[in-house]
């Protein structure tokens, strides 16, 4: 037997199974975004089974590409990304900058950052959204409740009486509502992302040359001027990786938005494309590939950082 | 050394104090749910009882009556361990000739595996609730199986890879030099060798099998269903079962966020692919 | 037994040959060095005899039996390794009894074996230990345990001794050499040290870009090396090799002269220079030359302390009989 033919074979099962797991749906998904193809039809039955008849070209492309609600979902999806970004990035290096000296107790304090990423993210979006966020039974709703009766104590008091009774009444936020369950979607996953952000930000500050921060010291470089020209540079790397990994990830946020919004809030490309899917199918399929489209632009990216350092 | 220790007064005793400030602040919703849960729906959403209440285990002996807990935790652990195994029976040999033979191809199978963690699952969704409802997969255990570990399996890969490769190519060849066939290989250097990072391996699978929550939520109605499911099932009670619901949350992840703090270190390889050490 | 035949063997690494047919012959018993600046192949060469590399092209004989279709545990060979390769999850005793083990022999043989091993290298007290809480040469020694309990028809070496230090690199190199005049056994022993070479090969295998160079008695490539290559390879310091005039007085292309064949004389002297470097050992000096009008810098060895230093003038006379004559293409003129 040839040397070669043992290491092929035995990475033949893998190679095959993904192979399978990516053409097969992914082949359908592209074939049913050319044809008409619907669940229920009642005035074109014959659309109800996908078959090369229904040809339509590009129109479910045309179809999704004029929708608002499209639009809007991309929309939706890009904010909620970003924002998440933004805050795990931001938080992640101030946290891990931080733990990074040891300090009393910096074991514990380590593993109660760490806790919310392996919370379900079913069950990170039901506490959120009940327990914390709802507006008259939630924690929100309990501390509102209590400042506004604070307040109204207050009122009555001697000397700043007067000045508390100009105060509004304080009225808790609904984050079920249209507007406003994206930035409970993006609160709940930063607070679930952000320990991955400050585990990776904290392996890598690790790693950070500390004769190289002398050398800075003794060149008279402060605490501001080593983050800025050390450390942050230092980071450049983990920062991108965090970026992109984490953007695949949330492009596919599905479970939040479905518990938060049950359908009413701010959608996202996923949500929207489960919503066709319960009867256009076509129009559904031309949706997932704009979104294979949308996470190959940051896939492509990444693969190529990762691929620089593989075979170090 | 000594330059760079001196910090101030500030940095000495501000910074720890605000880190334990903020690791509170992150872990209180969690400290909050666990509250909840000994406490009976109606104090639950008392505000006068956050910390005054009388703590009951009612919650946690109703979650099979209310929420028929123990099926759907059970079908987690079996489709999340056979998912992981699985994963791990396909993945070690891949990983192996991948680390120990690699051709010249070996760097782009790798990042082709690693691209097809990146397909957005929404853009296959029907056509995965087509197939397998017609071939009669839908809501069996078998599928989620696969599916996890298909979902997985990159990363998998990815992960032994990078401890395999940290062992010495020298020592596999001593072995075949000594006699060892190719399952010998594995069997009596590999595993051995490169325990810690299987094990490790194994364990982030298996959080991230049981904490998946797309296609355990799409491809599942009631026989394979999870605890994904069956807490999105529960998603919006209105402060109605806020005790019970944190009960049943809190033995959905309490058990995964344990297992989580024994692998931090391997979390951040697993996820970042090898890219950050 | 243990005589190893090359016959136009070839390897290549997908387009890139490595190792262009090579044909050699390896007698029973001998002490095979294969030396050569690194990448020239010797490293490929050795794991194509051990079967860790397959051959492109030709064909191997060990003892007789062509091996190319024979898998390297069955070829009745033992391999050292640069990095020693023990099994860092076993025992030294169970690191040593593992090929006999793999082999299927009974334990009591196997004890007996291992037992016998370990008193030859002096490894009895370290049976019971991993190797991680051995030292380099203790390593070392495990892993030709693990060669020797094998009995193999010969023994490969893949530059065993380069992750010692130096004083314990001459003792290893002492004890191989008393194992391979105890055992009598083929050896072939690869190295990029031709200090090594010399002191331990009784056959040397000079090889440069899979190619082989010169194959011979240590003194043998130290008295008429086949071209420039191995002349200059050979010997510390290294030879001097110049072209130009002088070369052309000796009806060469260039010449080539040993440091250690050219006298200092008081004044004089054939050729003359300047100083510049001088490496004052004691029993020798080694004079760094500019200005000789024969080459950049001309190395002399120079037996005894020679009190001459930086900057002084120097006279030299070359051994007329040691001159090496080459010609155009580098090759030995006779």
């Amino acid at each position: 037997m040839s040397n070669r033919t043992i290491p092929r074979l035995l990475q033949t099962p893998a190679v095959l199974l993904l192979l399978f797991w990516m053409l097969v749906p992914l082949g359908m998904t592209l074939f049913f975004s050319f044809i008409r193809y619907f669940l229920n039809n009642t005035r074109r039955p014959e659309w109800t089974s996908p078959s090369i008849d229904n040809w339509r070209g590009f129109g479910n492309y045309q179809y999704v590409w004029n929708q608002d609600a499209f639009w809007l979902a991309i929309q939706n999806s890009l904010l909620i990304v970003c924002s998440i970004l933004f805050l795990t990035v931001a938080l992640g290096i101030a946290i891990a900058v931080l733990i990074n000296r040891s300090f009393p107790g910096r074991g514990i304090v380590r593993v109660l950052l760490i806790s919310p990423f392996f919370v379900m993210p079913a069950v990170n979006a039901v506490l959120w959204i009940n327990m914390l966020l709802d507006p008259v039974l939630g924690l929100q709703g309990i501390a509102v409740a209590n400042i506004n009766d604070v307040i109204l104590g207050l009122r009555d008091a001697p000397l700043v009486g007067g000045f508390f009774s100009l105060w509004p009444k304080f009225e808790p936020i609904s984050f079920r509502a249209t507007q406003t369950s994206a930035y409970a979607v993006i609160m709940m996953v930063t607070w679930q992302w952000t320990p991955f952000a400050v585990l990776i930000f904290m392996t890598s500050l690790q790693s950070e040359d500390q004769q190289q921060k002398e050398a800075a010291v003794l060149d008279g470089a402060g605490a501001w001027s080593q983050f800025r020209f050390l450390t942050l540079p230092h980071l450049g790397r983990p920062i991108a990786i965090v970026v992109m990994i984490q953007a695949i990830f949330h492009l596919s946020l599905y479970a939040e938005i479905e518990i938060v919004s049950r359908g009413n809030g701010n959608k996202n490309l996923p949500y929207y494309i489960g919503e066709l899917v319960n009867n256009n199918i076509g129009a559904a399929s031309a949706t997932g590939i704009f979104a294979v489209i949308l996470a190959n632009i940051v896939a492509i990216f990444l693969l190529r950082m990762v691929g620089k350092t593989l075979m170090e | 050394m000594a330059i760079v220790a001196q910090h101030s007064k500030f940095s000495k005793i501000a910074m720890p104090v605000l880190a334990w400030v903020v690791a509170l602040i992150f872990f209180f919703p969690i400290f909050y749910m666990l509250l909840t849960s000994f406490k009976t729906d109606a104090d639950a959403v008392k505000p006068e009882f956050l910390f005054s209440f009388t703590p009951t285990l009612e919650n946690y002996t109703n979650m099979t009556d209310n929420y028929d807990y123990w099926r759907f935790a059970s079908n987690s652990v079996i489709t999340s361990v056979s998912a992981t195994i699985f994963a791990l029976v396909v993945g070690v040999p891949c990983a192996y000739a991948m680390a120990f033979d690699p051709s010249r191809g070996t760097k782009d199978i790798l990042m082709w595996m690693l691209s097809t963690k990146m397909l957005p699952a929404a853009a296959v969704l029907y056509p995965m609730i087509f197939l397998t409802k017609s071939i009669g997969l839908f809501d069996t255990h078998f599928l989620v199986i696969m599916v996890l570990s298909l979902i997985n399996l990159p990363i998998v890969i990815w992960m032994l890879f990078t401890y395999f490769k940290d062992i010495p190519k020298d020592i596999i060849e001593a072995g075949k030099m000594d006699g060892l066939n190719t399952w010998g290989e594995i069997k009596e250097i590999l595993i051995p060798l490169a325990w810690g990072g299987i094990a490790s391996t194994a364990l982030l699978t298996f959080i991230f099998c049981w904490n998946e929550a797309y296609w355990t939520v799409r491809l599942t109605t009631i026989d394979a269903a999870t605890l994904s499911k069956l807490i999105e099932g529960n998603r919006a009670p209105e402060g109605l079962f806020f005790g019970r619901l944190s009960a049943v949350s809190t033995a959905a992840v309490g058990p995964i966020v344990v297992l989580g703090w024994f692998c931090q270190k391997q979390l951040v390889q697993g996820l970042t692919f090898g890219a950050v050490k | 037994m243990g005589r190893i035949v090359l016959e136009n063997v070839s390897k290549s690494f997908g387009d890139t040959q490595v190792i262009p047919p090579l044909s050699l012959t390896i007698e029973d018993g001998e002490f095979a060095v294969f030396v050569g600046p690194s990448g020239c192949g010797k490293s490929t060469l050795l794991r194509l005899i051990a079967g860790l590399e397959e051959v492109s092209g030709g064909s191997i004989v060990i003892d007789g039996t062509e091996v190319a279709d024979v898998p390297p545990a069955k070829r009745g060979l033992a391999m050292v390794f640069q990095s020693y390769a023990l099994y860092p999850h076993m025992t030294v005793r169970k690191n040593i009894a593992f090929p006999l083990r793999m082999a299927k022999m009974t334990q009591s043989d196997i004890d007996a074996r291992v037992n016998q091993a370990a008193s030859v290298l002096n490894l009895n007290d370290y049976l019971e230990r991993k190797p991680g809480q051995l030292s380099g040469g203790q390593r070392q020694r495990v892993a030709i345990g693990r060669a020797i309990v094998r009995e193999p028809s010969a023994f490969l070496f893949d530059e065993p001794l380069s992750n010692l230090d130096a004083a314990l690199r001459v003792g290893m190199r002492m004890e191989i050499l008393e194992l391979h005049n105890k055992l009598e056994t083929t050896m072939i022993y690869v190295t990029h040290d031709q200090v090594e070479a010399m002191t331990m090969a009784n056959k040397i295998v000079v090889l440069r870009a899979g190619v082989i160079e010169q194959v011979g008695s240590p003194l043998e490539l130290y008295r008429s090396p086949r071209n420039k290559f191995v002349a200059s390879f050979i010997g510390s310091p290294k030879m001097n090799i110049f072209e130009g005039d002088e070369a052309k007085k000796h009806n060469a292309h260039s010449i080539g002269i040993r440091p250690e064949h050219i006298d200092v004389v008081k004044s004089n002297g054939e050729w003359q220079g300047t100083v510049g470097v001088a490496e004052h050992l004691g029993s020798d000096t080694f004079f760094h030359i500019h200005n000789t009008g024969l080459s950049e810098i001309l190395t002399v060895r120079a037996i005894g302390d020679v009190n001459l230093r930086n900057g002084d003038t120097i006279h030299l006379n070359p051994r007329a009989d040691d001159f090496h004559r080459f010609d155009e293409k580098g090759l030995r003129i006779t």
